[in-house]
């Protein structure tokens, strides 16, 4: 399993998006504008360009079956991108904030998304036909600083955030008249707009990047004190592992099954989680095979007879002083991954392909073989 | 907020003999010429939940004396788990934030094994965490 694709679009990229069919790529290059590019044949070429933001595109999200583009940005703005003809014709959403989006992502429904922002607050649009507007509705003072990322749970009403006072958060985001009584499970359609589910306390820093697996029974989240936690029954009765990891802080992580969690971040190469038989959550291996990773890299805080297990191994023999320097070069990315997104054509459940953009403005596709 | 105080004060005697304890224990060991005996108990509980100074100088200066006890790091290595490695981190940082010469030393060459060890999570560990300091 390695990288099947690699693409250098720009200098940096903030985040990137793909077309329902995969056909296109957005991403925003590090300034005020997004563009969409398309495979011809062999190459890449850029089809159209989305200019109406004033600053950085910091969130970008291509709806599969409506085909809508949302960006959001830190003119604190969002635009819903809709393809008449074949130009993309953007809506503003004035989503009431006083400081930057940050993150945005559509509902699994796609009649609602949610953007997370430096405003400490989390706001939920919906399309309103009456009026043909979208508008924002706003979970306030529930956080203590930045959100910075969010994802839905499959049943369309929970949503899980991440924060930098450290915490992760699951909210009801239940809207009369968008959703159904019915919709999601019975127990989270009882629940008013803007609740707050749970909240969890596992990290001491920044938290970053959050996913809920494909069934929604369990959470992962990332802390920028190089760990990442994994929540099992959010709802009913958490229970938390939290897996340390050796190297450098991951900033986004994706549920591929049930069992098996990517993370990306400041270690430039995706890092590979499983959960085994007893539901106990470690790391296995680095996806770029071209990193050797030392086979002591991991343990598990929780479980301190894994600890000696697996760190009492010794390194491999390298010099000491070529260990942190030699590391990201050689590998697909050669600087921090900041996003990962899953390669999904409509109505697939495994996602066995996704892909990786970070501050080197490379775009690279992976695809899991089937040792994993 | 009398009787907070009262508690806090409790609290701040009970810390304090905790760490006498722990300081003849380290001195006994230390006597017995077991100095990764002594460090393991140096680092054992020694996370404070309190944001006391005096609390957390009084455990430094046994948590020093400990890591100053330490001869042969490679030693120390096979004989310490890995549980306490990102508690020792941090004590490590503490020892070099003193400027003092042999402490530094010291503190440097134990870093040194350790991030080899441990990786550099060990160290994001240990400096992002600014709730639970040593």
């Amino acid at each position: 399993m390695a990288a099947v694709a690699i693409h250098q679009f720009a200098q940096c990229i903030t985040c990137h998006a793909w077309s329902p069919d995969q056909s296109m790529v957005a991403f925003c290059p590090n300034n005020h504008e997004v563009h969409i590019y398309k495979l011809f044949g062999e190459k890449w070429e850029r089809v159209h360009l989305l200019q109406k933001h004033d600053q950085i595109v910091s969130g970008i999200d291509w709806s599969i079956r409506s085909n809508k583009i949302v960006t959001v940005s830190h003119d604190r703005n969002s635009y819903v991108w809709n393809q008449e003809a074949s130009e993309w014709v953007p809506t503003l959403v004035i989503l009431r904030l006083n400081r930057a989006a940050l993150c945005v992502q559509w509902s699994p429904k796609e009649n609602k998304f949610a953007v997370g922002s430096g405003a400490k607050t989390v706001c939920i649009c919906y399309y309103e036909k009456e009026n043909n507007w979208w508008v924002s509705k706003l979970i306030r003072k529930k956080h203590n600083s930045s959100v910075t990322s969010v994802a839905w749970h499959p049943n369309n009403i929970l949503l899980a955030t991440t924060s930098t006072d450290g915490k992760c958060r699951v909210f009801s985001t239940f809207i009369k008249g968008v959703d159904s009584r019915e919709s999601g499970a019975s127990s989270s359609s009882n629940l008013k707009f803007g609740e707050q589910i749970a909240q969890l306390d596992l990290s001491f820093t920044w938290a970053f990047g959050v996913s809920w697996s494909p069934s929604g029974n369990t959470l992962a989240y990332a802390g920028h004190n190089s760990m990442i936690y994994f929540i099992e029954d959010v709802g009913s009765s958490p229970s938390a592992q939290n897996v340390a990891l050796r190297d450098l802080p991951l900033r986004d992580i994706l549920f591929v099954s049930e069992k098996l969690v990517i993370g990306v971040g400041f270690d430039c190469n995706p890092m590979v989680f499983t959960a085994d038989e007893t539901g106990l959550w470690s790391f296995v291996k680095f996806l770029d095979e071209k990193k050797i990773a030392p086979s002591s890299s991991k343990y598990g805080s929780q479980f301190s007879e894994a600890f000696g297990k697996l760190y009492g191994q010794s390194k491999p023999a390298i010099n000491s002083d070529t260990v942190e320097s030699s590391r990201p070069r050689g590998g697909a990315h050669e600087n921090c991954i900041s996003c990962i997104v899953p390669l999904r054509k409509p109505g697939d459940t495994i996602v066995r392909r996704f892909s990786t953009s970070g501050l080197d403005g490379k775009v690279v596709i992976w695809e899991l073989d089937n040792s994993i | 907020m009398a009787t907070v105080g009262f508690l806090e004060d409790e609290n701040l005697e009970a810390i304090i003999s905790r760490i006498e304890q722990k300081s003849r224990k380290i001195e006994s060991l230390l006597k017995q010429s077991k100095p990764v005996e002594a460090l393991k108990t140096a680092l054992e509980g020694s996370l404070l939940k309190t944001k006391d100074e005096r609390c957390k100088s009084a455990n430094w200066i046994v948590v020093h004396r400990a890591i100053m006890a330490i001869k042969d790091v490679d030693a120390m290595f096979s004989s310490l788990d890995p549980e306490y490695y990102d508690i020792l981190m941090k004590y490590l940082y503490r020892g070099l934030a003193t400027g003092d010469r042999p402490t530094c030393d010291q503190c440097l060459k134990i870093h040194e094994k350790l991030t080899e060890k441990a990786g550099l999570g060990c160290i994001l560990r240990s400096l992002a965490d600014t709730i639970n300091t040593v």
